[in-house]
């Protein structure tokens, strides 16, 4: 902090508590202002967590008698669904929810007792008071999700509440309740190279926003701005017109409120109309062209790594042409296997541009808005076990699953349907999991848990999602509050051991994982599609792990595995569970994905995905929200030195931590990169080619953090100091 | 007064940015310029909703703020910032100041980009016709521009400041008010950016001041910095008043007092003179200070908001060892 001989005013918090009751959002916001002896405030936010529920959450909750009467209520005004509770006798129901209040939970954070108010839990209709409390919706998330099995729903109930697995939003959010969306978080769907795809895309969009969750849409395969209509020249208007139409249809429809409908589309960086497609978030962009609030992606082969690396320029195929000529949609052609004989093929018409200009402009634009992502196309596809193409992610770049086309009628109707993308996510809090020592058991209850969300969706209104989920039951179990739990043990995020630690994790959950989706094929006696040519079939998935041991590096990790009574898997216990798979085969057909997690990880105390910390006090704006301030889990003025926030961390260590989880994990990780404004666009397209090295598979957002210029900071203000 | 007069630039020759006579001009060129932006970027009609949610009487207190800081930004782009263009003495000075000209008519604009997108047409008028007449917001006006028309480059520059520093914060309370309670957070998104100007406005503008102000004589200094006082203690009076006659009716009068004390020191300090309100009234409520940090870290959702951290980058292109894999 900058001094100045001239007397400025200080506020001190302690004098201001005691002259009058500060409100919760007050004490909230103390944690982004030092103390009167230059301390962090935690202690305030504590505060303001007790207040909120003193001043707000107790005089605002309906009161009930006794758990008989509150769900007889519940379900007669059409809150609860009567059928959720029926598969239990009232008996069960009562000592289920004894067990969940016997844990006392307490909301460690503001922010997590804030957000689970404002955005989650049951409200009466006029949005006026609070139905349920956090127990509550754990119980009605583990009956909903049992399905009339007891142990399982004690189980869920388990871990749930104790913090361990947490499922995605639209789970947490929905299950049990009477009005509703859908329990499934993500979509993606693939548009065809004709008008009755893409109209049927503009109505996905809204059916599927309206019951929850983010879409995202494949535009490889359209043809190209200039290209021929019916075999007559300069026609088509190409993609952007389509991206306009989405963003409308995205921002009309929202899941009854409670978030705004949110979409992807995703397009090959060997497309024509690609810096047409990146250009739409230029700041300057016409608005006509301008895209505000959908989110783009772009799918970068190896053989444009390649072409920049020779400085060389970069061919762009017409989608209509490279359909004609392979007969396949431009998505479903391997750019890097055919790149020389598309050049060299004068029947598809192609441009050019400079191969590093190209990963400059990308550069530039993730400056200016963040976008685009990025999958690396050949490294997706060379990690995935499972028979056919991937050609996209979706809203959060950790969906990596195959898909077909679907073929449509002139009335619309379906001629054949394809195979669309659904995966219903939760994600594992890394130190909770690592404190009760029962990883097996941990894994397997949210595997199960996440398989009966898949079992029970059925999106009647896009048949190609409802086809694609029937035949996959893909999952995504993710993991979160991993820098939480580093800095707890006194471990560096990035460090050695940080490293070593990340890898064990992830290589456990993923025999976890598989193991439990065994047994489960082999309870219902089913696989999913496409097992029997999968590389779990034929065994060679299992390789890495039984030709290679796989142990802790470091003491100190191994001390930790140790003291929590983790065994961590052998080469014997892998080549016992390559048996069992080749012989019973596995339900699902996709099962970790590691998601952003942003609210959940606030509700949980956890940090964020397998990220570092955005700041030690994050400041947090959302639309329901406004601006709040969260203080990373387990930090204390004694620990401050193991939260290196994520700018501070650096892209390197990010990149090399999530180079780590990522040979454990069969889907994707969202990984966002963090950068000081005074970097230029050269540092972010080393970082992206630092990635693609590493066998990075998707790249998210890029943040940029810029410091204010000295001497006009606010005094006193955490956020502009650390 | 005479030395700052006689270093005006009295013709124009070609600006040369690799010959810096003052660092800070260049430092200061490139933050404003990587932090250019225009309404357009922030997704305004994610607001309407929340709108909605506004009393009426809400409703016409906010944009009655906003059209009071319509017309202080069209003053500061019309009047204010071109007037210091023929106070400077450099040429990159004068080249900072068309940057402060433009992007205050930026500001003055995006306020009508709120308007058309979340207000009838009928209520925005109303407000306009309420600015015209209010006696206090024309009171504030003349004040400034008064000193604009002074003789003395100082004082304009002393004015300059008190407007960037000072009397925008009356009207900046209420969006970042909204915003901690959760309503119009898009709109303080767009706020946020003209406070991320503003401050670097304020304090280059105060910067400069203090360099012409070093080269005075000593009881020219004595004057200007009595006169500064005076001009501030004008203001205070008059702000008071505009502030109790937009905020007594949602009971936030004296809140905003406590921050226009606030800001009143800020706007000291980068003149470079003493506070003058001493700290137990300048107790601001926290959720509005935090909220203030010009520094651009917030952790948005991009789902609901375009955020206020993203800046226009440096463009260098790579090379052959970048690529050596």
């Amino acid at each position: 902090m900058e001094t100045s001989s001239i007397v400025t005013p200080q506020r001190h918090a302690g004098e201001t508590s005691e002259a009058r009751a500060l409100d919760y959002h007050a004490l909230n916001a103390m944690l982004n202002l030092y103390g009167p002896e230059g301390e962090l405030q935690l202690d305030k936010d504590r505060e303001a967590a007790r207040q909120y529920f003193l001043q707000h959450v107790n005089q605002n909750t309906v009161f009930f008698h006794s758990l008989e009467e509150k769900l007889d209520y519940l379900v007669e005004e059409g809150y609860y669904e009567a059928d959720v509770l029926a598969q239990y006798d009232g008996a069960f129901i009562k000592s289920l929810f004894e067990q969940a209040y016997a844990y006392k939970f307490r909301f460690p954070s503001f922010l997590g007792a804030f957000k689970y108010y404002t955005s989650y839990t049951l409200k009466t209709f006029d949005g006026k008071r609070y139905l349920e409390r956090y127990e509550d919706r754990v119980c009605m998330v583990a009956l909903n999700l049992a399905r009339g099995d007891e142990t399982l729903a004690r189980s869920l109930v388990d871990e749930v509440i104790s913090g361990r697995f947490q499922p995605a939003t639209p789970t947490f959010l929905n299950c049990g309740k009477r009005q509703r969306g859908e329990l499934v978080s993500c979509f993606l769907l693939r548009i065809e190279d004709n008008m009755e795809s893409i109209g049927r895309s503009i109505n996905s969009a809204l059916q599927l926003s309206k019951r929850g969750g983010g879409v995202a849409f494949l535009l490889s395969n359209v043809r190209e701005s200039g290209a021929p209509i019916k075999h007559i020249e300069n026609q088509s208007s190409g993609i952007v017109p389509i991206m306009k139409m989405l963003e409308d249809a995205f921002s009309y429809a929202n899941q009854l409120g409670a978030r705004q409908g949110a979409g992807a589309v995703y397009l090959n960086a060997h497309h024509p109309d690609i810096l047409r497609f990146l250009d739409t978030k230029r700041e300057n962009a016409d608005e006509k062209v301008r895209i505000k609030t959908l989110s783009l992606g772009v799918t970068i082969p190896d053989i444009t790594f390649e072409l920049a690396k020779q400085n060389e320029d970069m061919y762009l195929f017409s989608p209509y042409d490279v359909e004609r000529v392979y007969g396949v949609p431009f998505g479903d052609i391997s750019v890097t296997e055919k790149y020389d004989e598309m050049v060299a093929d004068r029947r598809i018409r192609k441009d050019k541009i400079n191969a590093r200009e190209f990963f400059q402009t990308i550069a530039e634009l993730q400056f200016e808005s963040g976008y685009p992502y990025i999958m690396f196309e050949d490294t997706v596809n060379r990690a995935n076990p499972i028979a056919g193409r991937i050609n996209m992610s979706n809203l959060c770049s950790e969906i990596l699953q195959v898909n077909t086309p679907t073929e449509y009628d002139d009335d619309l109707g379906y001629r054949a349907i394809g195979h669309d993308i659904s995966c219903n996510l939760g994600s594992m809090n890394i130190a909770k999991v690592m404190d009760a020592g029962d990883i097996g058991t941990s894994v397997e209850i949210a595997v199960r848990g996440l398989t009966a969300v898949s079992e029970m969706s059925n999106l009647k209104s896009v048949p190609s999602i409802a086809e694609g989920n029937a035949q996959s039951h893909a999952i995504g179990l993710g993991q979160m509050n991993l820098h939480g739990f580093l800095a707890r043990e006194r471990i560096f995020y990035g460090s050695d051991e940080g490293l070593d630690f990340t890898n064990i994790y992830f290589y456990c959950v993923a025999y976890h994982a598989i193991r439990a989706s065994n047994r489960l094929a082999a309870e219902k006696g089913q696989s999913f599609a496409g097992f029997a040519e999968s590389d779990y079939a034929n065994g060679t998935f299992f390789d890495k792990y039984t030709d290679q041991v796989w142990e802790p590096r470091t003491e100190k990790v191994r001390g930790l595995f140790e003291k929590a009574g983790i065994a961590i898997p052998g080469q014997a216990d892998w080549q016992a569970l390559k048996e069992s798979v080749m012989a019973y085969g596995l339900y699902n057909r996709n099962l970790q994905a590691v998601p952003p997690t942003g609210s959940i990880s606030y509700i949980n105390h956890s940090t964020s995905s397998i990220h570092p910390v955005a700041g030690k006090i994050e400041i947090r704006k959302e639309g329901k929200l406004g601006r709040v301030y969260y203080p990373a889990p387990y930090l204390s003025d004694d620990n401050i030195e193991y939260y290196q926030d994520a700018y501070e961390v650096g892209p390197e260590k990010i990149i090399d931590t999530y180079a780590e989880a990522t040979k454990h994990v069969d889907q994707g990780l969202s990984l966002t990169l963090f950068f000081p404004d005074s970097v230029t666009t050269r540092d972010l397209n080393r970082a992206q080619i630092y990635a693609w090295r590493k066998g990075i598979k998707t790249l998210y957002y890029v943040r940029l953090r810029q410091p204010a210029l000295e001497g006009t900071e606010v005094e006193g203000c955490v956020s502009c100091t650390l | 007064m005479t030395a700052t007069a006689a270093k005006r630039l009295s013709r124009i020759n070609a600006i040369n940015w690799n010959r810096l006579q003052d660092d800070k001009d260049l430092e200061v060129w490139n933050r404003l310029t990587s932090n250019f932006w225009l309404p357009e970027k922030v997704p305004l009609s994610n607001d309407i909703q929340s709108w909605n949610t506004l009393t009426e009487q809400e409703q016409q207190l906010t944009i009655r703020v906003f059209t009071g800081l319509t017309l202080l930004d069209t003053i500061q782009g019309s009047v204010g910032a071109p007037v210091l263009i023929e106070d400077a003495v450099t040429p990159h000075e004068e080249a900072v100041y068309t940057n402060i000209a433009f992007m205050e008519s930026v500001h003055a604009r995006s306020y009508s980009s709120i308007f058309s997108t979340l207000c009838a047409t009928r209520d925005v008028d109303d407000a306009f016709r309420w600015s015209e007449e209010n006696p206090m917001l024309q009171a504030k006006a003349d004040l400034i521009l008064d000193r604009y028309r002074a003789e003395d480059p100082l004082m304009r520059k002393v004015a300059s400041v008190f407007l960037e520093s000072f009397l925008f914060y009356s009207g900046f309370y209420l969006p970042m008010y909204w915003s901690s309670h959760a309503k119009l957070t898009n709109t303080a998104d767009l706020i946020r950016l003209i406070i991320r100007d503003e401050a670097v406005h304020g304090y280059y503008i105060g910067y400069k001041f203090q360099q012409a102000l070093a080269e005075a004589s000593p009881a020219h200094q004595e004057e200007v910095k009595m006169y500064a006082y005076e001009l501030l203690h004008e203001l205070y009076d008059n702000e008071v008043k505009y502030t109790e006659s937009l905020y007594d009716g949602v009971g936030l009068t004296e809140d905003v007092k406590k921050f226009l004390h606030y800001n009143a020191n800020k706007a000291l300090m980068n003149l470079g003179f003493e506070a003058l309100f001493p700290s137990s009234v300048t107790d601001v409520d926290p959720t509005i200070l935090a909220a203030l940090s010009p520094s651009a870290d917030e952790n948005h959702d991009f789902f609901s908001g375009s955020g206020s951290s993203y800046v226009i980058g440096k463009a260098v292109a790579t090379e052959d060892e970048d690529w050596a894999f």
